[in-house]
Protein backbone atom coordinates (compact mmCIF):
# COMPACT_ATOMS: atom_id res chain seq x y z
CA UNK A 1 0.00 0.00 0.00
CA UNK A 2 1.19 3.56 -0.79
CA UNK A 3 -0.63 5.67 1.22
CA UNK A 4 -2.61 8.45 -1.34
CA UNK A 5 -1.32 6.49 -4.35
CA UNK A 6 -2.44 2.84 -4.82
CA UNK A 7 -1.36 -0.37 -4.47
CA UNK A 8 2.00 -1.59 -5.73
CA UNK A 9 2.83 -4.75 -6.89
CA UNK A 10 6.35 -6.60 -7.31
CA UNK A 11 6.34 -9.68 -9.39
CA UNK A 12 8.76 -12.42 -10.72
CA UNK A 13 7.71 -14.40 -13.27
CA UNK A 14 8.71 -17.59 -15.93
CA UNK A 15 7.77 -16.36 -19.37
CA UNK A 16 6.68 -19.37 -21.62
CA UNK A 17 7.08 -19.58 -25.32
CA UNK A 18 3.93 -21.00 -26.26
CA UNK A 19 5.41 -22.22 -29.65
CA UNK A 20 8.46 -23.62 -27.81
CA UNK A 21 7.40 -25.40 -24.56
CA UNK A 22 10.19 -25.55 -22.46
CA UNK A 23 11.63 -22.55 -23.74
CA UNK A 24 11.19 -20.02 -20.59
CA UNK A 25 12.68 -16.87 -19.58
CA UNK A 26 12.51 -14.71 -15.98
CA UNK A 27 10.82 -11.53 -15.91
CA UNK A 28 10.71 -8.94 -13.21
CA UNK A 29 7.54 -6.22 -12.72
CA UNK A 30 6.32 -3.74 -11.22
CA UNK A 31 2.35 -2.64 -11.55
CA UNK A 32 1.02 0.20 -9.72
CA UNK A 33 -2.95 0.26 -9.58
CA UNK A 34 -3.89 3.93 -8.76
CA UNK A 35 -6.00 4.68 -6.17
CA UNK A 36 -9.47 5.18 -6.64
CA UNK A 37 -9.39 5.30 -10.61
CA UNK A 38 -10.85 2.90 -12.46
CA UNK A 39 -9.90 5.18 -16.14
CA UNK A 40 -6.15 4.92 -15.66
CA UNK A 41 -4.89 1.91 -16.58
CA UNK A 42 -1.86 0.50 -13.92
CA UNK A 43 1.82 1.47 -14.35
CA UNK A 44 3.79 -1.12 -15.30
CA UNK A 45 7.69 -1.49 -15.61
CA UNK A 46 8.90 -4.87 -16.63
CA UNK A 47 12.54 -6.32 -17.28
CA UNK A 48 13.00 -9.51 -19.23
CA UNK A 49 16.37 -11.26 -17.74
CA UNK A 50 17.33 -13.44 -20.78
CA UNK A 51 16.90 -13.67 -24.65
CA UNK A 52 13.83 -14.08 -26.59
CA UNK A 53 13.68 -16.45 -29.83
CA UNK A 54 14.34 -15.17 -32.88
CA UNK A 55 11.38 -14.47 -34.98
CA UNK A 56 13.07 -13.30 -38.05
CA UNK A 57 12.44 -16.02 -40.71
CA UNK A 58 8.79 -16.29 -39.14
CA UNK A 59 8.11 -12.75 -39.81
CA UNK A 60 8.96 -12.08 -42.71
CA UNK A 61 7.03 -15.37 -44.25
CA UNK A 62 3.73 -13.82 -42.69
CA UNK A 63 4.27 -10.21 -43.49
CA UNK A 64 5.27 -11.32 -47.21
CA UNK A 65 1.93 -13.59 -48.15
CA UNK A 66 0.02 -11.22 -46.28
CA UNK A 67 1.10 -8.73 -48.72
CA UNK A 68 0.72 -10.41 -51.17
CA UNK A 69 -2.71 -11.77 -50.85
CA UNK A 70 -5.17 -10.63 -54.07
CA UNK A 71 -7.93 -9.85 -51.38
CA UNK A 72 -8.02 -7.95 -48.44
CA UNK A 73 -8.07 -10.70 -45.81
CA UNK A 74 -10.67 -11.40 -43.41
CA UNK A 75 -11.89 -13.74 -41.32
CA UNK A 76 -13.67 -15.05 -37.94
CA UNK A 77 -14.61 -17.47 -35.20
CA UNK A 78 -10.82 -18.31 -34.36
CA UNK A 79 -10.64 -20.71 -33.09
CA UNK A 80 -13.74 -21.96 -33.84
CA UNK A 81 -16.80 -23.51 -31.56
CA UNK A 82 -14.51 -27.18 -31.30
CA UNK A 83 -10.83 -25.01 -30.81
CA UNK A 84 -9.49 -25.61 -34.07
CA UNK A 85 -7.64 -22.94 -35.80
CA UNK A 86 -6.52 -23.46 -39.56
CA UNK A 87 -2.52 -23.23 -39.52
CA UNK A 88 -2.60 -20.27 -42.01
CA UNK A 89 -4.62 -18.14 -39.30
CA UNK A 90 -2.39 -19.04 -36.70
CA UNK A 91 -0.26 -15.98 -36.87
CA UNK A 92 -3.19 -13.87 -36.76
CA UNK A 93 -4.66 -15.69 -33.81
CA UNK A 94 -1.49 -15.07 -31.90
CA UNK A 95 -1.09 -11.69 -33.24
CA UNK A 96 -4.74 -10.70 -31.63
CA UNK A 97 -3.23 -12.65 -28.21
CA UNK A 98 -0.57 -10.12 -28.38
CA UNK A 99 -2.94 -7.18 -28.93
CA UNK A 100 -5.49 -8.32 -26.23
CA UNK A 101 -2.67 -8.39 -23.85
CA UNK A 102 -2.78 -4.45 -24.16
CA UNK A 103 -6.16 -4.31 -23.99
CA UNK A 104 -6.56 -5.98 -20.89
CA UNK A 105 -3.31 -4.07 -19.48
CA UNK A 106 -5.46 -0.60 -20.36
CA UNK A 107 -8.73 -1.58 -19.07
CA UNK A 108 -7.52 -3.62 -15.55
CA UNK A 109 -8.05 -3.38 -12.14
CA UNK A 110 -7.57 -5.39 -9.07
CA UNK A 111 -10.63 -6.84 -9.64
CA UNK A 112 -10.54 -8.28 -13.20
CA UNK A 113 -9.26 -10.78 -15.12
CA UNK A 114 -9.39 -11.02 -18.16
CA UNK A 115 -8.62 -13.23 -21.43
CA UNK A 116 -8.86 -13.56 -25.10
CA UNK A 117 -12.09 -15.96 -25.61
CA UNK A 118 -12.26 -15.66 -29.63
CA UNK A 119 -11.41 -13.93 -32.65
CA UNK A 120 -15.02 -13.13 -33.72
CA UNK A 121 -13.92 -11.22 -36.50
CA UNK A 122 -10.95 -10.12 -38.23
CA UNK A 123 -10.39 -7.41 -41.07
CA UNK A 124 -7.11 -6.65 -43.03
CA UNK A 125 -6.81 -2.82 -44.00
CA UNK A 126 -5.10 -1.86 -46.67
CA UNK A 127 -2.31 1.04 -46.02
CA UNK A 128 -0.48 2.89 -48.36
CA UNK A 129 2.81 2.56 -45.56
CA UNK A 130 4.79 -0.39 -44.86
CA UNK A 131 2.61 -1.84 -41.93
CA UNK A 132 0.00 -4.60 -41.97
CA UNK A 133 -3.42 -3.32 -40.24
CA UNK A 134 -5.59 -5.52 -38.95
CA UNK A 135 -9.28 -4.41 -37.51
CA UNK A 136 -10.55 -7.14 -35.17
CA UNK A 137 -13.33 -7.61 -33.19
CA UNK A 138 -12.06 -9.64 -30.65
CA UNK A 139 -14.32 -11.52 -27.59
CA UNK A 140 -12.50 -10.68 -24.13
CA UNK A 141 -13.60 -13.02 -21.07
CA UNK A 142 -14.04 -10.90 -17.84
CA UNK A 143 -13.78 -13.83 -15.30
CA UNK A 144 -15.46 -12.18 -11.79
CA UNK A 145 -18.17 -10.64 -13.80
CA UNK A 146 -18.26 -13.60 -16.31
CA UNK A 147 -19.01 -11.22 -18.87
CA UNK A 148 -18.03 -12.00 -22.47
CA UNK A 149 -17.89 -8.57 -24.17
CA UNK A 150 -16.53 -7.33 -27.96
CA UNK A 151 -13.93 -5.29 -28.31
CA UNK A 152 -12.93 -3.43 -31.58
CA UNK A 153 -9.03 -3.47 -31.71
CA UNK A 154 -6.92 -1.99 -34.47
CA UNK A 155 -3.31 -3.59 -35.27
CA UNK A 156 -0.72 -2.57 -36.83
CA UNK A 157 2.10 -4.98 -37.25
CA UNK A 158 5.74 -4.74 -39.46
CA UNK A 159 8.30 -7.02 -38.85
CA UNK A 160 10.91 -5.01 -37.25
CA UNK A 161 8.43 -2.41 -36.04
CA UNK A 162 6.55 -5.04 -34.12
CA UNK A 163 2.88 -4.73 -32.80
CA UNK A 164 1.22 -1.55 -32.08
CA UNK A 165 -2.54 -1.10 -30.85
CA UNK A 166 -3.79 2.00 -32.68
CA UNK A 167 -7.37 1.91 -31.30
CA UNK A 168 -8.87 -0.22 -28.73
CA UNK A 169 -12.88 0.41 -27.67
CA UNK A 170 -15.40 -1.75 -26.40
CA UNK A 171 -18.14 -2.45 -29.06
CA UNK A 172 -21.17 -0.26 -28.47
CA UNK A 173 -24.35 -1.89 -27.50
CA UNK A 174 -25.15 -5.03 -25.62
CA UNK A 175 -25.63 -8.51 -26.88
CA UNK B 1 -36.53 -33.14 -68.23
CA UNK B 2 -39.85 -32.10 -67.40
CA UNK B 3 -40.89 -35.42 -65.62
CA UNK B 4 -38.08 -35.79 -63.02
CA UNK B 5 -38.90 -31.95 -62.14
CA UNK B 6 -42.81 -32.57 -62.04
CA UNK B 7 -42.16 -36.00 -59.70
CA UNK B 8 -39.80 -33.56 -57.62
CA UNK B 9 -41.87 -31.18 -57.43
CA UNK B 10 -44.87 -33.37 -56.32
CA UNK B 11 -42.64 -34.87 -53.82
CA UNK B 12 -41.75 -31.38 -52.06
CA UNK B 13 -45.15 -30.43 -51.45
CA UNK B 14 -46.06 -33.70 -50.38
CA UNK B 15 -42.68 -33.74 -47.87
CA UNK B 16 -42.38 -29.82 -47.45
CA UNK B 17 -39.30 -29.47 -48.69
CA UNK B 18 -37.65 -27.33 -51.06
CA UNK B 19 -36.14 -28.78 -54.40
CA UNK B 20 -33.76 -27.08 -56.57
CA UNK B 21 -33.87 -29.14 -59.58
CA UNK B 22 -33.40 -27.83 -62.60
CA UNK B 23 -32.26 -24.51 -61.04
CA UNK B 24 -28.71 -22.42 -62.44
CA UNK B 25 -26.82 -20.23 -60.63
CA UNK B 26 -25.89 -17.79 -63.03
CA UNK B 27 -22.88 -15.11 -63.08
CA UNK B 28 -23.09 -11.15 -64.49
CA UNK B 29 -20.50 -8.84 -64.28
CA UNK B 30 -22.29 -5.45 -65.68
CA UNK B 31 -19.80 -3.46 -67.48
CA UNK B 32 -22.01 -0.28 -68.41
CA UNK B 33 -24.88 1.46 -66.94
CA UNK B 34 -27.17 -0.20 -69.52
CA UNK B 35 -26.33 -3.42 -68.16
CA UNK B 36 -26.43 -2.74 -64.58
CA UNK B 37 -30.05 -1.40 -65.30
CA UNK B 38 -31.17 -4.56 -66.98
CA UNK B 39 -29.99 -6.83 -64.12
CA UNK B 40 -31.58 -4.18 -61.97
CA UNK B 41 -34.88 -4.73 -63.84
CA UNK B 42 -34.67 -8.74 -63.38
CA UNK B 43 -34.54 -7.70 -59.33
CA UNK B 44 -38.40 -6.21 -59.62
CA UNK B 45 -39.65 -9.30 -61.55
CA UNK B 46 -41.05 -10.71 -58.72
CA UNK B 47 -42.96 -13.82 -60.81
CA UNK B 48 -39.51 -14.94 -62.02
CA UNK B 49 -38.85 -15.97 -58.12
CA UNK B 50 -35.29 -15.30 -58.47
CA UNK B 51 -32.77 -15.09 -56.04
CA UNK B 52 -30.04 -13.23 -55.70
CA UNK B 53 -26.88 -14.93 -53.75
CA UNK B 54 -24.81 -11.45 -54.74
CA UNK B 55 -27.45 -8.63 -55.34
CA UNK B 56 -25.86 -5.80 -57.88
CA UNK B 57 -23.73 -3.60 -56.50
CA UNK B 58 -22.34 -1.52 -59.03
CA UNK B 59 -20.10 -1.75 -62.10
CA UNK B 60 -17.77 -4.58 -62.46
CA UNK B 61 -19.11 -6.41 -58.99
CA UNK B 62 -20.12 -9.90 -60.09
CA UNK B 63 -23.81 -10.51 -59.78
CA UNK B 64 -24.72 -14.26 -58.75
CA UNK B 65 -28.69 -15.36 -59.45
CA UNK B 66 -30.30 -18.51 -58.83
CA UNK B 67 -33.01 -18.98 -61.73
CA UNK B 68 -35.73 -21.26 -60.95
CA UNK B 69 -35.93 -24.35 -63.84
CA UNK B 70 -39.36 -22.06 -65.56
CA UNK B 71 -37.72 -19.04 -65.48
CA UNK B 72 -34.41 -19.97 -66.65
CA UNK B 73 -35.65 -19.18 -70.34
CA UNK B 74 -37.03 -16.16 -69.92
CA UNK B 75 -34.10 -14.98 -67.69
CA UNK B 76 -31.61 -15.62 -70.73
CA UNK B 77 -33.69 -14.27 -73.04
CA UNK B 78 -33.61 -10.85 -71.26
CA UNK B 79 -29.95 -10.88 -70.84
CA UNK B 80 -29.20 -12.05 -74.61
CA UNK B 81 -31.75 -9.22 -76.43
CA UNK B 82 -29.84 -6.70 -74.18
CA UNK B 83 -26.34 -7.88 -75.16
CA UNK B 84 -25.16 -8.95 -71.64
CA UNK B 85 -23.14 -11.74 -71.08
CA UNK B 86 -23.32 -14.56 -68.36
CA UNK B 87 -22.14 -17.27 -67.41
CA UNK B 88 -23.85 -20.06 -65.96
CA UNK B 89 -21.94 -20.54 -62.63
CA UNK B 90 -24.17 -24.06 -61.48
CA UNK B 91 -25.34 -26.27 -63.73
CA UNK B 92 -27.84 -27.84 -61.62
CA UNK B 93 -28.26 -26.48 -58.07
CA UNK B 94 -30.18 -29.67 -56.64
CA UNK B 95 -27.07 -31.78 -57.53
CA UNK B 96 -25.13 -29.51 -55.53
CA UNK B 97 -27.29 -29.86 -52.65
CA UNK B 98 -27.65 -34.04 -53.32
CA UNK B 99 -23.50 -34.13 -52.87
CA UNK B 100 -23.63 -32.39 -49.71
CA UNK B 101 -26.19 -34.54 -47.93
CA UNK B 102 -23.71 -37.28 -48.85
CA UNK B 103 -21.22 -35.98 -47.52
CA UNK B 104 -23.02 -34.98 -44.42
CA UNK B 105 -23.90 -38.36 -43.82
CA UNK B 106 -20.69 -39.75 -44.77
CA UNK B 107 -19.30 -37.83 -42.11
CA UNK B 108 -18.90 -38.56 -38.35
CA UNK B 109 -22.40 -36.84 -38.12
CA UNK B 110 -23.95 -39.68 -38.89
CA UNK B 111 -25.09 -41.20 -35.21
CA UNK B 112 -23.11 -44.77 -34.37
CA UNK B 113 -23.93 -47.45 -34.07
CA UNK B 114 -22.76 -48.54 -30.35
CA UNK B 115 -20.93 -46.56 -27.62
CA UNK B 116 -17.75 -48.35 -29.25
CA UNK B 117 -18.26 -46.22 -32.18
CA UNK B 118 -18.92 -43.12 -30.44
CA UNK B 119 -16.18 -40.71 -31.08
CA UNK B 120 -15.16 -39.16 -27.70
CA UNK B 121 -12.40 -37.37 -29.37
CA UNK B 122 -15.38 -35.07 -30.63
CA UNK B 123 -17.57 -32.11 -29.29
CA UNK B 124 -21.33 -33.30 -29.52
CA UNK B 125 -24.83 -31.82 -30.12
CA UNK B 126 -27.47 -32.55 -27.58
CA UNK B 127 -29.29 -34.96 -29.81
CA UNK B 128 -25.67 -36.98 -30.05
CA UNK B 129 -25.41 -37.16 -26.15
CA UNK B 130 -29.20 -38.31 -25.33
CA UNK B 131 -28.08 -40.60 -28.05
CA UNK B 132 -25.32 -41.74 -26.59
CA UNK B 133 -27.04 -42.18 -23.37
CA UNK B 134 -29.89 -44.39 -24.64
CA UNK B 135 -27.22 -46.49 -26.28
CA UNK B 136 -25.07 -47.05 -22.86
CA UNK B 137 -28.53 -47.41 -21.22
CA UNK B 138 -29.75 -50.41 -23.93
CA UNK B 139 -26.23 -51.93 -23.81
CA UNK B 140 -26.14 -52.48 -19.85
CA UNK B 141 -29.31 -52.61 -18.71
CA UNK B 142 -28.73 -54.09 -15.24
CA UNK B 143 -26.27 -51.44 -14.45
CA UNK B 144 -27.58 -48.49 -15.93
CA UNK B 145 -30.71 -46.73 -15.94
CA UNK B 146 -31.82 -43.35 -17.16
CA UNK B 147 -34.19 -41.27 -14.75
CA UNK B 148 -35.82 -38.01 -16.08
CA UNK B 149 -35.81 -35.77 -13.17
CA UNK B 150 -37.89 -32.54 -14.58
CA UNK B 151 -37.93 -30.54 -17.89
CA UNK B 152 -36.23 -27.54 -18.78
CA UNK B 153 -37.78 -24.20 -19.16
CA UNK B 154 -38.02 -24.74 -23.05
CA UNK B 155 -39.25 -28.23 -22.17
CA UNK B 156 -36.33 -30.22 -22.93
CA UNK B 157 -36.63 -33.64 -20.60
CA UNK B 158 -33.60 -33.14 -17.77
CA UNK B 159 -31.77 -37.08 -17.90
CA UNK B 160 -29.91 -38.12 -15.07
CA UNK B 161 -28.00 -41.55 -15.64
CA UNK B 162 -27.92 -44.18 -12.92
CA UNK B 163 -25.31 -46.58 -12.02
CA UNK B 164 -26.08 -49.13 -9.32
CA UNK B 165 -25.57 -52.92 -9.17
CA UNK B 166 -28.42 -53.43 -6.68
CA UNK B 167 -29.82 -52.72 -3.31
CA UNK B 168 -32.52 -50.24 -2.05
CA UNK B 169 -31.22 -46.50 -2.38
CA UNK B 170 -27.54 -47.16 -1.20
CA UNK B 171 -25.20 -44.38 -0.58
CA UNK B 172 -24.84 -42.60 -3.55
CA UNK B 173 -22.23 -39.74 -5.42
CA UNK B 174 -24.30 -37.24 -7.69
CA UNK B 175 -21.86 -35.73 -10.47
CA UNK B 176 -22.66 -32.82 -13.06
CA UNK B 177 -21.78 -31.33 -15.91
CA UNK B 178 -22.61 -28.45 -18.38
CA UNK B 179 -24.59 -26.58 -15.78
CA UNK B 180 -22.84 -23.88 -17.88
CA UNK B 181 -23.71 -24.31 -21.53
CA UNK B 182 -20.29 -22.90 -22.79
CA UNK B 183 -18.27 -24.75 -20.77
CA UNK B 184 -17.88 -27.68 -23.86
CA UNK B 185 -15.46 -30.06 -21.89
CA UNK B 186 -17.42 -30.65 -19.14
CA UNK B 187 -20.43 -32.27 -21.14
CA UNK B 188 -17.91 -33.93 -23.26
CA UNK B 189 -15.94 -35.21 -19.95
CA UNK B 190 -19.63 -36.62 -18.66
CA UNK B 191 -19.89 -38.21 -21.59
CA UNK B 192 -16.60 -40.26 -21.27
CA UNK B 193 -17.02 -40.51 -17.33
CA UNK B 194 -20.60 -42.55 -18.09
CA UNK B 195 -18.45 -44.94 -20.43
CA UNK B 196 -15.73 -45.52 -18.05
CA UNK B 197 -18.10 -46.28 -15.48
CA UNK B 198 -19.64 -48.95 -17.38
CA UNK B 199 -15.96 -50.40 -18.81
CA UNK B 200 -14.66 -50.39 -15.24
CA UNK B 201 -17.43 -52.57 -14.31
CA UNK B 202 -17.05 -54.39 -16.75
CA UNK B 203 -13.42 -55.37 -16.32
CA UNK B 204 -14.09 -55.49 -12.25
CA UNK B 205 -11.11 -52.57 -11.60
CA UNK B 206 -11.62 -48.81 -10.64
CA UNK B 207 -14.57 -48.01 -9.51
CA UNK B 208 -16.48 -51.48 -9.47
CA UNK B 209 -15.72 -51.76 -5.83
CA UNK B 210 -16.96 -48.21 -5.32
CA UNK B 211 -20.04 -49.44 -7.07
CA UNK B 212 -20.62 -52.62 -4.38
CA UNK B 213 -21.60 -50.45 -2.32
CA UNK B 214 -22.62 -47.15 -3.67
CA UNK B 215 -24.55 -45.64 -6.48
CA UNK B 216 -23.25 -43.25 -9.05
CA UNK B 217 -25.39 -40.72 -10.69
CA UNK B 218 -24.81 -38.38 -13.38
CA UNK B 219 -26.15 -35.89 -15.24
CA UNK B 220 -24.56 -34.83 -18.56
CA UNK B 221 -26.40 -32.41 -20.05
CA UNK B 222 -27.70 -30.05 -16.88
CA UNK B 223 -28.71 -27.44 -19.21
CA UNK B 224 -29.80 -28.70 -22.22
CA UNK B 225 -31.54 -25.32 -23.15
CA UNK B 226 -28.26 -23.27 -22.68
CA UNK B 227 -26.57 -26.31 -24.80
CA UNK B 228 -28.87 -26.21 -27.74
CA UNK B 229 -28.41 -22.41 -28.14
CA UNK B 230 -24.22 -22.37 -28.09
CA UNK B 231 -24.64 -24.99 -31.04
CA UNK B 232 -27.25 -22.86 -32.85
CA UNK B 233 -26.94 -19.37 -32.17
CA UNK B 234 -24.21 -18.41 -28.84
CA UNK B 235 -21.33 -20.35 -28.22
CA UNK B 236 -20.20 -18.25 -25.80
CA UNK B 237 -23.87 -18.99 -24.34
CA UNK B 238 -23.64 -19.59 -20.26
CA UNK B 239 -26.96 -19.12 -18.50
CA UNK B 240 -30.44 -20.69 -18.77
CA UNK B 241 -32.96 -19.57 -21.27
CA UNK B 242 -36.00 -18.28 -19.13
CA UNK B 243 -37.69 -14.97 -19.91
CA UNK B 244 -37.19 -12.28 -17.42
CA UNK B 245 -40.21 -10.58 -16.48
CA UNK B 246 -39.88 -6.53 -17.32
CA UNK B 247 -36.45 -7.52 -19.46
CA UNK B 248 -35.47 -8.16 -22.92
CA UNK B 249 -32.67 -10.24 -21.50
CA UNK B 250 -32.60 -13.93 -21.09
CA UNK B 251 -31.51 -16.58 -19.05
CA UNK B 252 -30.65 -16.74 -15.19
CA UNK B 253 -27.00 -18.17 -14.29
CA UNK B 254 -27.49 -21.66 -12.67
CA UNK B 255 -25.16 -21.17 -10.60
CA UNK B 256 -26.20 -18.48 -8.11
CA UNK B 257 -30.08 -20.13 -8.21
CA UNK B 258 -29.40 -22.06 -5.01
CA UNK B 259 -30.87 -21.21 -1.96
CA UNK B 260 -27.39 -20.51 0.19
CA UNK B 261 -26.67 -17.17 0.16
CA UNK B 262 -28.78 -16.28 -2.69
CA UNK B 263 -28.87 -12.56 -3.58
CA UNK B 264 -25.53 -11.64 -1.62
CA UNK B 265 -22.72 -10.04 -3.04
CA UNK B 266 -21.10 -12.40 -5.30
CA UNK B 267 -24.34 -12.88 -7.95
CA UNK B 268 -25.99 -9.74 -9.99
CA UNK B 269 -29.93 -8.83 -9.47
CA UNK B 270 -29.61 -7.61 -12.61
CA UNK B 271 -31.14 -9.90 -15.81
CA UNK B 272 -28.47 -9.53 -18.91
CA UNK B 273 -25.59 -9.84 -16.97
CA UNK B 274 -23.82 -13.55 -16.74
CA UNK B 275 -24.16 -14.04 -13.29
CA UNK B 276 -28.07 -12.80 -12.48
CA UNK B 277 -29.20 -14.94 -9.41
CA UNK B 278 -32.83 -14.99 -11.13
CA UNK B 279 -35.57 -13.90 -9.29
CA UNK B 280 -36.09 -16.23 -6.19
CA UNK B 281 -34.20 -19.61 -5.55
CA UNK B 282 -34.72 -22.60 -7.46
CA UNK B 283 -36.88 -20.61 -10.13
CA UNK B 284 -35.11 -22.46 -12.67
CA UNK B 285 -36.28 -25.97 -13.77
CA UNK B 286 -32.88 -27.04 -13.89
CA UNK B 287 -32.08 -26.23 -10.59
CA UNK B 288 -35.47 -27.28 -8.81
CA UNK B 289 -34.90 -30.52 -10.05
CA UNK B 290 -31.81 -30.94 -8.56
CA UNK B 291 -32.68 -29.84 -5.14
CA UNK B 292 -36.36 -32.13 -5.52
CA UNK B 293 -34.40 -35.16 -6.26
CA UNK B 294 -31.60 -34.38 -3.76
CA UNK B 295 -34.12 -34.01 -0.89
CA UNK B 296 -35.88 -36.79 -2.22
CA UNK B 297 -33.30 -39.43 -1.81
CA UNK B 298 -32.01 -38.40 1.10
CA UNK B 299 -28.40 -40.38 0.93
CA UNK B 300 -26.59 -39.09 -1.68
CA UNK B 301 -22.95 -38.43 0.43
CA UNK B 302 -20.80 -36.83 -2.10
CA UNK B 303 -21.89 -33.75 -4.79
CA UNK B 304 -19.54 -33.15 -7.32
CA UNK B 305 -20.26 -30.10 -10.28
CA UNK B 306 -18.14 -29.48 -12.83
CA UNK B 307 -17.41 -26.06 -15.01
CA UNK B 308 -14.47 -25.35 -16.96
CA UNK B 309 -12.11 -23.12 -17.34
CA UNK B 310 -9.13 -22.60 -14.86
CA UNK B 311 -8.04 -25.71 -13.30
CA UNK B 312 -9.09 -25.33 -9.55
CA UNK B 313 -10.77 -27.96 -7.13
CA UNK B 314 -13.15 -25.83 -4.77
CA UNK B 315 -15.13 -26.55 -1.86
CA UNK B 316 -17.67 -24.44 -0.13
CA UNK B 317 -18.03 -21.54 0.72
CA UNK B 318 -18.56 -19.20 -1.72
CA UNK B 319 -21.21 -16.88 -0.37
CA UNK B 320 -19.14 -16.54 2.91
CA UNK B 321 -15.54 -16.30 4.31
CA UNK B 322 -16.95 -18.11 7.52
CA UNK B 323 -14.50 -21.58 6.91
CA UNK B 324 -16.78 -24.26 6.24
CA UNK B 325 -16.93 -26.74 9.54
CA UNK B 326 -15.00 -29.52 7.39
CA UNK B 327 -12.68 -27.13 5.92
CA UNK B 328 -9.73 -29.31 7.39
CA UNK B 329 -11.02 -32.30 5.69
CA UNK B 330 -12.02 -30.94 2.94
CA UNK B 331 -8.29 -29.17 1.98
CA UNK B 332 -6.44 -32.34 2.90
CA UNK B 333 -8.88 -34.10 0.48
CA UNK B 334 -8.61 -31.68 -2.33
CA UNK B 335 -5.05 -32.05 -2.03
CA UNK B 336 -4.73 -35.53 -2.34
CA UNK B 337 -7.41 -35.24 -5.84
CA UNK B 338 -5.35 -32.87 -7.11
CA UNK B 339 -1.83 -34.73 -6.25
CA UNK B 340 -4.19 -37.47 -8.44
CA UNK B 341 -4.98 -35.49 -11.32
CA UNK B 342 -1.58 -34.24 -12.31
CA UNK B 343 -0.08 -37.67 -12.12
CA UNK B 344 -1.32 -38.59 -15.52
CA UNK B 345 -0.29 -35.83 -17.39
CA UNK B 346 0.98 -32.56 -15.08
CA UNK B 347 -1.28 -31.02 -15.29
CA UNK B 348 -1.60 -28.51 -12.57
CA UNK B 349 -4.43 -27.64 -10.47
CA UNK B 350 -5.01 -25.43 -7.22
CA UNK B 351 -7.40 -25.68 -4.62
CA UNK B 352 -9.43 -23.95 -1.64
CA UNK B 353 -12.83 -22.83 -1.03
CA UNK B 354 -14.24 -20.99 -3.34
CA UNK B 355 -14.56 -17.54 -1.73
CA UNK B 356 -10.69 -17.61 -1.02
CA UNK B 357 -9.61 -19.06 -4.46
CA UNK B 358 -11.78 -17.82 -7.23
CA UNK B 359 -14.12 -14.71 -6.15
CA UNK B 360 -17.22 -14.60 -3.90
CA UNK B 361 -20.12 -16.63 -5.12
CA UNK B 362 -23.76 -16.20 -3.74
CA UNK B 363 -26.07 -18.88 -4.35
CA UNK B 364 -23.82 -21.36 -5.67
CA UNK B 365 -24.86 -25.04 -5.77
CA UNK B 366 -22.05 -26.76 -3.50
CA UNK B 367 -22.89 -24.45 -0.88
CA UNK B 368 -26.70 -25.57 -1.03
CA UNK B 369 -25.91 -29.21 -1.18
CA UNK B 370 -22.75 -28.61 1.86
CA UNK B 371 -25.58 -26.96 4.25
CA UNK B 372 -27.59 -30.19 3.17
CA UNK B 373 -25.40 -32.09 4.99
CA UNK B 374 -23.65 -33.53 1.68
CA UNK B 375 -19.92 -33.35 3.32
CA UNK B 376 -18.11 -34.08 0.27
CA UNK B 377 -19.23 -31.06 -2.01
CA UNK B 378 -16.85 -30.05 -4.59
CA UNK B 379 -16.35 -27.76 -8.01
CA UNK B 380 -14.22 -28.71 -10.38
CA UNK B 381 -12.74 -26.14 -13.11
CA UNK B 382 -11.00 -28.12 -16.03
CA UNK B 383 -8.76 -27.20 -18.70
CA UNK B 384 -7.29 -25.20 -19.13
CA UNK B 385 -6.48 -21.59 -17.97
CA UNK B 386 -6.92 -19.43 -20.26
CA UNK B 387 -5.39 -19.97 -23.59
CA UNK B 388 -8.05 -21.32 -25.39
CA UNK B 389 -10.58 -21.19 -22.23
CA UNK B 390 -13.78 -22.30 -23.16
CA UNK B 391 -12.96 -23.02 -27.00
CA UNK B 392 -10.54 -25.75 -25.72
CA UNK B 393 -9.74 -28.02 -28.76
CA UNK B 394 -11.55 -31.32 -29.20
CA UNK B 395 -8.04 -33.37 -28.82
CA UNK B 396 -7.99 -32.11 -25.29
CA UNK B 397 -11.17 -34.08 -24.37
CA UNK B 398 -10.05 -37.16 -23.77
CA UNK B 399 -6.56 -36.05 -21.96
CA UNK B 400 -9.33 -33.78 -19.65
CA UNK B 401 -11.56 -36.62 -18.76
CA UNK B 402 -8.92 -39.26 -18.19
CA UNK B 403 -7.20 -36.59 -15.54
CA UNK B 404 -10.37 -35.24 -13.99
CA UNK B 405 -11.45 -39.19 -13.22
CA UNK B 406 -8.46 -39.59 -10.99
CA UNK B 407 -9.33 -36.88 -9.04
CA UNK B 408 -13.04 -38.29 -8.83
CA UNK B 409 -12.03 -41.64 -8.19
CA UNK B 410 -10.22 -40.12 -4.81
CA UNK B 411 -12.96 -38.40 -3.70
CA UNK B 412 -15.52 -41.17 -4.27
CA UNK B 413 -13.10 -43.71 -2.48
CA UNK B 414 -12.82 -41.76 0.23
CA UNK B 415 -16.61 -40.92 0.59
CA UNK B 416 -17.03 -45.23 0.26
CA UNK B 417 -14.62 -45.51 3.53
CA UNK B 418 -15.91 -42.31 5.60
CA UNK B 419 -19.23 -43.20 5.50
CA UNK B 420 -21.33 -40.84 7.29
Amino acid sequence: DIDGVGHKYYLELELEDVLDKGRTVSCTAEVLYHLGSKSTAPDVQATVQGELRSTEEADKEFYNRVRSLPKELVAENIPDSHGNVPPELEPIHLLAWAASGYVTWQNSTESTKFHLAQVKHVKQVKRSDEDLQFDYVLLLHEMVSQEVLPWEVTVLWHPQRGARVSRERRQPGHA
Amino acid sequence: MRLPVLLAALVAVATCTETFVGHQVLRVVPKSDEELQKVQELQALEHLQLDFWLAPRGLGFPVDIRVPFPSLQPVKAHLEASGVSYSIMIEDVQALVDEEQTEMLRSSRRLPLDTNAFNYEAYHTLDEIYNFMDMLVAENPSLVSKLEIGRSTEDRPLYVLKFSTGGMNRPAIWIDTGIHSREWVTQASGVWFAKKIVQDHANNEGVASILETMDIFLEIVTNPDGFAFTHSKNRMWRKTRSKNSGSICVGVDPNRNWDAGFGDAGASGNPCMETYHGPYPNSEPEVKSIVDFVKSHGNIKAFISIHSYSQLLLYPYGYTSTPAPDQQELHELSAKAVAALSSLYGTKFKYGSIITTIYQASGSTIDWTYNQGIKYSFTFELRDTGRYGFLLPAKQIVPTAEETWLALKVIMEHARDNMY
